[in-house]
Order: C-alpha cells, then structure tokens, then sequence
C-alpha cells in the first residue's frame, strides 16, 4: 500500500516537471516589427502581435509604426495614431495617461513637459533648465508627429514659436519670481 | 563709452509705445491676466518720454559732429594734424563730441530713474500674474490663446531688433499692435517678458554707461588741449548714429511655415 502511495507521488511529480519543462521549451512570439510599408496594415500587424504576446514592446512598435507613417505623410496619418492608442487602451495595453501622453507628445501643440499642478514660481522656476531640456526633446518628437508624419506644418510651426515664447516669459518671470524672494 | 549700452536705452522708448498701444487695449478688452494696469502704464508714459528727449538732443548734435567730420576729412586733415586750420576743426569736433556726451549725462539719471520704475513695476506683475497665479500649464494655455495664431501675423517678439532707423522701429511697433493677432492675452504675457528683461538690461547698462561718460569725457578734455581726433571718438559717433539713423535697410522677417497643404484639422479624443 506505502509503496502504490509512493508509486503515484512519483508519477504525479514526473508528469507535473515534464508538463513544465515543456512549457519552458515552448517557442516565444519573435515579436517582429511589421512588415508592410502601408501603415494600416503595419497597424494592424502590430495590433495582432500586441495582442499575442508581445505587449512589452509596445513603446518599439509604436516607433516603428511612425517611421512606416514618415514614408507617407498624410494629414489623416494623425487620426490613424489616435485611433490606434485609443484601441491599446481599450486592450489594457497601455494606460489612459500613456495614451494621451503618446498622442500629445507627438501629435498635439502644447507641451506635455508643461504639466504641473503648483505655481511657477515655486515648481517651474527651481528646475527651469530641466523644463526646457525636455520640452526641446518635445518639440524633436512634434517634428516627427506634426511634420513628417502628418504635414500639419502649422501646428509644428506654432508648438516651434510657443517653444520660444514659453523661453523667454519664463526668463523674465523667474527673474520676477527670484527678485521677490 | 559703452555704444551697446546706449542701444538698448535708446530702444526703450519704441518699446514703451508699443506697450503703451497694447495696455490702453488691454483695458478694453478687460484680459484675465492684468499684466498692465494704469500704474505701469503711466511709468511706461513717462520712461517713453525722457527717452525721447534724449533721442531729439542727440539727433540734433549728431547732426552736427557728421557735417563736422565731413568738413574735417574734405580739408584732408587727417595726416595734416599740425595744420592749424586743421587743429581748429579737431577742437570744434571734440567740443561737439563733448555736447553729445553732456546730453547723455543729463537726461541718463532721469531714464535711469523712470527705466527702474517701470522694471519694479513690470517685476511685480510677472512675479504676482505669472509666476504666482499660474501653473506652467496655465502658462502654456495662456500663451497658446484659445485658437491658434495666424502664422503669418509678424510675432510679437522684440528682443535683439536693432540697427533699424526708429521711426521705422516706431511704425513697425505700431503696426504690430494694431493687428488684431497680437492683441491678446498670449501676447500681453510675452511683450510684458520681453520689455521687463530688455528694462532689466537697460537698467544695468545706464548705470555702466554713466561710469563710462564720465571716464570718456575726462579724456575728451585732455584731448581738446591737443586738438587730436580718437579712433575712440569716431566709434562712439558711428555708434551712435547707426542707433538713431538706423544701418543699411534689412528687412526683419519673420520665416513662414514650409508651405503644404494642411486638411481640416483632426481633434483626438485623446487631445489635451
């Protein structure tokens, strides 16, 4: 009888370290990057492997997605993005925030850099440097959305020339902060 | 003497009449942020006129020194200093020479008085509307204005315009207050930056130009005893007068957007 028990312990823990060894030796998804040049195809490619496996590389798929994007500008190329992150919402696959946050940073005039829920004087000012470091990134990664992906040549122009305004009227504010202090 | 210093008090003036358009519309419209109340306006008015002052004084003596200089190369003096008709020319230049920096020495503590006035008065409003009142977003909203600038409206930016004949500055000034683009919040917010830091400049460099007015007039006297016209002198002089007369014409343009067509705009539901 202790040797039957003994017997089928053993058996149940062969079985259970075969089942995992071959789950382990399971090929992972290659998670490619698309194929097509046509970025709705491209997206749907991309949506497909996002959905098997491969949500982890949603940031390099949505690179590739604009390169794709840059070999045909189009105004309606903007549409296609918003859609495309309003579905990886939906999915799970990346947060509200991310969403928004992908598409404004690309696609949108204002500047993500310049969000902020205390006053200039004390929040800004301290880490000016920093603000505008990252709002010139910005504006690179709006080149990219406004202007070569999606010819919306006024919008980039303009999130240009709020660069430059947002430069100079914090100078002088955060030397207005500085000398009330 | 400081000829850069001397541009940037000479600027203040077209600066100031331009704000001056700008907060008298600023009052009508009733903006949110109140950049400009009467108070600043008034120091502005008054910064406005003694730079004016200076300006008609000097234009008047600069006048003078150029028929002057014109004499004094036309009798091939230059070479000829021992000539005593020469001599003569040399010493009638330097006491001109002389009047130009008087003038500035006189009306400098009055501009350096009413230019502080107003960068205080500037200071605090930055300070209270922009920096306190407003988080870099609201900032960010601020400057954008609810819709988007035509891009082909000339910017409201100022800084680093110089080299150009002031009347011509003047009317340039006006025109851009004029356009109904750049009477706006956003544009109140960066014409308030752009003279408060420009006044901060100003402010700095009357104090250093004084210093050096009494130093180059100290050496203009020494030079009267000897007739002798500086490289120095001539500097200052041309200085001066490519501030007040403005250099060759250059057309200050503003770039365009590369051209393509743009669709109707597309909002995401995403948008901020």
């Amino acid at each position: 009888m202790k040797n039957t028990l003994i017997a089928v312990r053993s058996l149940f823990i062969v079985t259970a370290c075969g089942a995992l060894l071959a789950s382990c030796a399971s090929t992972p998804p290659p998670c490619n990057g698309p194929q097509s040049r046509n970025l709705e195809k491209a997206i749907s490619e991309v949506q497909s492997n996002l959905t098997g496996g491969c949500a982890a590389h949603f940031d390099r798929y949505f690179d590739d997605l604009l390169t794709i994007a840059e070999g045909d500008p189009k105004a309606s190329n903007k549409r296609a993005f918003s859609e495309f992150l309003v579905w990886a919402k939906d999915e799970g696959l990346v947060s509200q925030r991310q969403a928004k946050d992908n598409y404004n940073r690309y696609f949108n005039v204002k500047f993500m850099s310049m969000q902020g829920d205390y006053n200039n004087c004390s929040h800004t000012c301290p880490h000016r440097d920093r603000v505008l470091l990252n709002m010139e990134r910005e504006l690179s990664d709006k080149e990219r959305g406004l202007l070569k992906v999606s010819l919306d040549n006024q919008g980039y122009y303009r999130a240009s020339e709020l660069y430059q305004e947002v430069e100079l009227v914090l100078e002088a504010t955060c030397t207005a902060c500085a000398a009330g202090q | 003497m400081n000829v850069t210093g001397f541009a940037l008090v000479i600027r203040a003036p077209a600066l100031l009449s331009l704000l001056l358009a700008a907060s008298t519309y600023a009052q009508t419209e009733a903006p949110t942020i109140r950049l400009f109340p009467t108070t600043v306006v008034e120091d502005l008015r008054q910064t406005s006129s003694v730079a004016k002052e200076m300006e008609t004084g000097l234009q008047e003596v600069i006048g003078v020194l150029d028929q002057q200089q014109q004499l004094y190369v036309e009798s091939k003096c230059e070479g000829a200093e021992e000539d005593q008709g020469c001599q003569r020319l040399a010493k009638q230049l330097g006491a001109t020479y002389l009047e130009m920096l008087g003038i500035m020495e006189e009306r400098l503590p009055d501009m350096e008085h009413t230019v502080n006035n107003t960068r205080l008065s500037l200071e605090k409003r930055l300070r209270s509307e922009l920096g306190k009142k407003m988080t870099p977003w609201m900032l960010q909203e601020t400057l954008l204005g609810g819709n988007p600038r035509d891009v082909t409206a000339p910017s409201p930016t100022l800084r680093g315009r110089s080299g150009m004949r002031l009347s011509e500055r003047f009317k340039q000034y006006y025109q851009l207050v004029a356009s109904s683009n750049s009477q706006t919040d956003q544009s109140l917010a960066v014409l308030a930056s752009d003279i408060y830091l420009d006044m901060e400049e100003t402010s700095e460099l009357i104090a250093r130009t004084r210093e050096e007015i009494a130093r180059a007039t100290l050496i203009e006297q020494l030079n009267q005893s000897f007739g002798a016209i500086t490289p120095e002198m001539m500097d200052v002089v041309g200085g001066v007068k490519s501030i007040l007369f403005g250099d060759e014409p250059s057309l200050v343009q503003i770039a365009g957007p590369p051209s393509a067509s743009i669709e109707k705009a597309y909002r995401s539901p995403l948008e901020n």
